[in-house]
């Protein structure tokens, strides 16, 4: 008995060592590339040119991100990256409320007040998640001259709100599918309307699914090339495309250095929100994301 | 419902559909006018403007001559299956582990989500260097001693394409283990426990027992993989530009050159028509099961 | 609005007024320039405006060889939303001026006498019907080779003279340890060494007739081939690391010593320069090896949208005016790495390498073996030169035939006729 209970701990810990160490592994190959961009930001560019790629700083320097910050020129304005910084946030956090809020009642009516036709509304939406973007620029681009809101911070508002609803109304479909119906109907009797039945009962309980559809849609939109680059120009342009325009030199020396201080600087918010609210993330996705 | 319903009552029963007009309103434009007048650009001669002519099937035609569109089919067939396959794989597997009760799974959760979080204009250039051949890895391994390894995927036109899957599972496993991590927290201890004291061992409780249970939270990491899988444009761009020779061109990056660089817009919007065609084909089944199934169930 | 109005309004309205507050009128201008020189030798151009009363408003599209700024001038011109001017390369230019969307700088041309004051072979791409749209800053030479001097002299290689004397020093470069020839397997910059080879080998006039006639008879003749299989000579030279290799970081491994030569466009001169190294002592700049002395361009110019706005079609004439100034010509190019695109522009202060450039130009032109560039979209419209790379481009990554690449090459030009 005693050596059978010795067995089975060693083999538990034997266990245990495969499953720390295979996710210990796993960890290192996924920081790799952050690592890169970690250490070629701090190195002189003299370093990097003379072919250290991967390697350890001889020598640390912040100068790469103080002129990515500050000085890096985008085009003929060399002001660094802090006022697309600020034309992304601008630009993001109107886009990522509209989505999540619309999306929220969208898949409010969707589950709890369904008619005829509901779904086929649900299905229709849906499919506006795997429309390839490139192909709508050139319409969205022409809708976006009609309504007078070309090259503006709004207008690109305006667009990452409208193809952000298909993804927002299927996360708040799919969680509020999960919400017992009997609770709406009893709100009902009691003589609540839409609006209250939504503001006091649904959205409440929402705040693990709004957590996640922010999540999403701040990524998705800080992140996004296509849209800023196509419905933006000059100084009203989001952080990517003057990203883009410092890493991506078309004749001329590169900089690697600057490129990666400035690479991490736009990943920040990003990054960021993962880390702090990736707890309530991987929770508002327990709580019903993923029934589907 | 007696037919005095009140005015208020009536606009209480128009609400919904009033609250959902607008959206459904703009969707019909952004999405399928814009499909429909992508459709129509197809049909027509257009080259570096929108052209409203019409010449038949021509740019399909001609689509389906460029030995180019037949390797961006070909990549996105190999390239999505083994995205699909490996980030779902990893991903499941990585949720089982960190499920373990791992003392700084805080950290590593952290650890893999975060390349979900950056952009591929962000982590190319990192990429392109750890998959060089004369920097990355293999000059790492080569300088370690092993010197007859050889890495260089990248640089082989038959290979790298598996470089850009790489990268993406990379990007996108985080995400997946996240789902099925809050399934496996959704998942009744109880079960496990029951399944254990039967003796059941637990890599086998998991495959006969937990993984089935995972089935809802499959579905979802599988539509959200296709949607990165098919969006799959800045990674080429930044990784490989569609090189070497065009090897790892993919639909999306052949439908952007052809529209916005080589002044071939009617070619450029024929291919958007064949994806458009390829997504719905697999999408509109797929959609009309689940809400099929969901309108059974109430 | 008249300016009686705005002092009206500005008085109604409370508002400050003075007459130096009127603004300069802003003159928004879209173009692919990103890296250091490129911006350096933009801001000579947006000096001289502020000097003629006019704000330059940036809007800079890099990247995607550019095809980022394409989408983004394309997505303007469908919002009705064009910039003011726009950087065009080769046929860019052309394109909208055939739809018509262009201003006419007929006027200012006629006046300036600008149409003298540069090389006939450019007129090609600056009008439509007779109507002159665009102005150029510079020229660039495609076909140039650089090599690192001291390499050269410790490997006892002098100037090769023709192609295969290129080919055949690359092993005396390997018995000293060093990569031949520096490049990528981005394919823009193999074919920048296929045509080349191309106009070298075959003369300027098969070169006219195959990549800017598109004759389907040169297309597919044995000097096609012939070039093909010389640039599958090269496929060895290079070393391992090629793969998406920057230009410019190419160039440095040449700067550096541990590459032989590169051939490239002179806008690698400025990676040498900012090192300090010295055309003739520390680097050699020489025109591609052949027979037939050619000169192939590339140039950089400036056009303007139709928009109905009486200051902003001042602002684009300033910009015509300042583009052709020949003090801001020689400044521009000074730091550009290029040479004028005025052929009445003192070189004096240019460096040898310049020089040669300058002094080749009005060779060929005399000689009619003038012609644009393929790569960089001078010989033919987009959709055929992109047929050019993608062939040259695949051709040299793998194993591919030379006759295989002459029919799949004759088949996509006609496929995008």
């Amino acid at each position: 008995m005693a050596t059978n209970a010795a067995s089975f701990r060693r083999q538990h810990r034997i266990g245990r060592a495969v499953i720390y160490g295979s996710l210990f592994f796993m960890a290192a190959f996924y920081l790799m590339p952050l690592w890169v961009m970690i250490t070629t930001s701090v190195k002189h560019l003299d370093e990097i040119y003379a072919g250290s790629f991967i390697g350890l700083p001889q020598q640390i320097t912040f100068d790469a991100w103080r002129t990515a910050w500050s000085e890096a020129c985008n085009g003929t304005a060399c002001r660094g990256l802090k006022p697309y910084f600020i034309n992304s946030l601008l630009l993001t956090i109107p886009a990522v409320i509209m989505s999540t809020g619309i999306g929220a009642i969208n898949g409010y009516v969707i589950t709890k007040w369904r008619f005829p036709g509901s779904n086929v509304i649900f299905g229709l939406l849906l499919f506006g998640c795997f429309l390839p973007f490139q192909a709508v620029i050139l319409p969205m681009a022409q809708t976006l001259g009609m309504l007078g809101l070309a090259g503006s911070l709004p207008g690109l508002v305006l667009v990452h709100t409208v193809y952000g609803i298909a993804f927002t109304t299927l996360f708040f479909r799919n969680y509020f599918v999960s919400i017992p119906d009997e609770l709406v109907r009893a709100a009902k009797i009691d003589g609540a309307g839409f609006i209250r039945i939504f503001v006091s009962i649904m959205l409440p309980a929402a705040l693990p699914i709004i957590v996640v559809s922010c999540i999403w849609q701040f990524t998705q939109i800080w992140n996004d090339y296509l849209f800023g680059a196509s419905f933006t120009a000059g100084e009203n342009a989001p952080i990517t495309v003057a990203l883009n325009n410092i890493v991506n030199v078309s004749m001329g020396r590169k900089e690697y250095n600057v490129d990666m201080a400035a690479a991490m600087i736009a990943a920040l918010p990003t990054l960021f929100v993962y880390v702090v609210a990736g707890r309530y993330f991987v929770r508002g996705l327990t709580a019903g994301a993923v029934k589907g | 419902m007696s037919r005095s319903t009140p005015l208020s009552n009536r606009i209480e029963n128009w609400l919904p559909r009033l609250v959902l007009a607008p959206s459904l309103l703009v969707v019909l434009v952004a999405v399928y006018l814009f499909i429909c007048w992508t459709g129509w650009i197809s049909l027509s001669s257009s080259m570096i403007v929108p052209k409203y002519d019409f010449v038949g099937l021509n740019q399909y035609v001609r689509l389906w001559s460029t030995p180019r569109w037949h390797t961006a089919v070909f990549n996105l067939f190999v390239f999505s299956t083994l995205f699909l396959a490996l980030t779902t794989g990893l991903g499941l597997l990585m949720a089982i582990l960190l499920d373990q009760k791992i003392r700084v799974e805080g950290t590593l959760r952290a650890i893999f989500l975060y390349p979900m979080a950056l952009s591929f204009i962000v982590t190319g250039t990192a990429w392109k260097w750890i998959l060089n051949p004369a920097l990355g890895v293999q000059k790492v391994v080569n300088d370690l001693g092993w010197t007859s390894f050889v890495f260089d995927w990248i640089a082989q036109p038959t290979f790298a394409i598996y470089c850009v899957v790489i990268a993406a599972v990379w990007q996108s496993t985080g995400f997946a283990m996240a789902i099925f991590l809050a399934g496996l927290r959704g998942i009744d201890n109880s079960v496990i426990k029951a399944a254990q004291i039967e003796g059941a061992s637990l890599p086998r409780i998991y495959r006969t027992i937990v993984v089935p249970m995972l089935r809802p939270a499959f579905l979802s990491v599988i539509v959200l993989l296709s949607y990165i899988a098919i969006k799959s444009f800045d990674l080429i761009l930044a990784l490989t530009n569609t090189g070497p020779g065009s090897a790892t061109e993919m639909p999306s990056t052949f439908m952007y050159s052809a529209t916005f660089r080589r002044d071939q817009m009617g070619v450029g919007a024929a291919s958007a028509m064949m994806m458009l065609m390829t997504v719905a084909a697999i999408i509109v089944p797929y959609l009309y099961s689940e809400l099929k199934e969901s309108r059974d169930g109430h | 609005m008249t300016k009686l109005k705005r002092m009206l309004l500005a008085a109604a309205l409370g508002l400050p007024f003075a007459g130096q507050a009127m603004a300069q009128t802003k003159i928004e201008g879209l173009h692919v320039w990103t890296s250091a020189s490129e911006v350096g030798a933009l801001k000579v151009i947006t000096d001289k405006l502020k000097t003629m009363g006019f704000e330059w408003q940036d809007s800079a599209v890099g990247g995607a060889n550019g095809a980022n700024a394409q989408q983004a001038l394309r997505t303007r011109v469908a919002a009705g939303n064009p910039p003011a001017v726009m950087q065009f390369l080769g046929f860019e230019g052309l394109g909208w001026a055939k739809e018509g969307v262009l201003r006419s700088l007929n006027d200012l041309y006629a006046k300036n006498n600008w149409k003298a004051a540069l090389p006939p072979v450019m007129l090609q791409f600056l009008q439509q019907d007779d109507a002159f749209f665009s102005t150029p800053i510079n020229m660039h030479r495609q076909n140039w080779v650089w090599a690192n001097k001291s390499v050269f002299d410790k490997a006892g290689i002098a100037i090769p003279t023709s192609w295969d004397e290129l080919i055949a020093s690359a092993e005396k470069l390997k018995a000293i340890g060093v990569t031949p020839i520096a490049m990528s397997d981005e394919s823009w910059q193999i074919e920048e060494l296929f045509e080349s080879m191309l106009i070298d080998v075959n003369g300027p006039d098969f070169y006219k007739k195959a990549a800017i006639d598109l004759d389907e008879t040169a297309l597919s003749s044995p000097e096609m081939i012939k070039t093909f299989e010389l640039l599958g000579k090269v496929r060895g030279l290079h070393d391992a690391g090629f793969t998406g290799r920057d230009w410019a970081a190419a160039t440095n491994l040449v700067a550096n010593g541990q590459a032989g030569m590169q051939i490239m466009g002179d806008w690698a001169k400025g990676e040498f320069l900012a090192k300090g190294m010295k055309p003739g002592v520390d680097f050699l700049c020489f025109p591609t090896p052949t027979a037939t002395p050619n000169y192939k361009f590339v140039f950089d110019t400036f056009g303007g949208f139709k928009i109905k706005n009486a200051d902003i079609e001042k602002g684009q004439d300033a910009v015509a005016e300042a583009i052709m100034d020949p003090e801001v010509q020689k400044k521009f190019n000074l730091i550009k790495g290029s040479i004028p695109a005025r052929l009445d522009v003192a070189m004096d202060d240019f460096d040898d390498c310049a020089k040669r450039s300058f002094s080749d130009r009005v060779a060929a032109i005399k000689n009619n073996a003038i012609y644009g560039s393929l790569t960089d979209g001078f010989a033919v419209e987009p959709r055929f030169s992109g047929v050019f790379q993608d062939v040259v481009g695949k051709f040299f990554v793998t194993d591919m035939s030379a006759e295989d690449a002459v029919k799949s090459l004759v088949d996509g030009i006609n496929n995008a006729r």
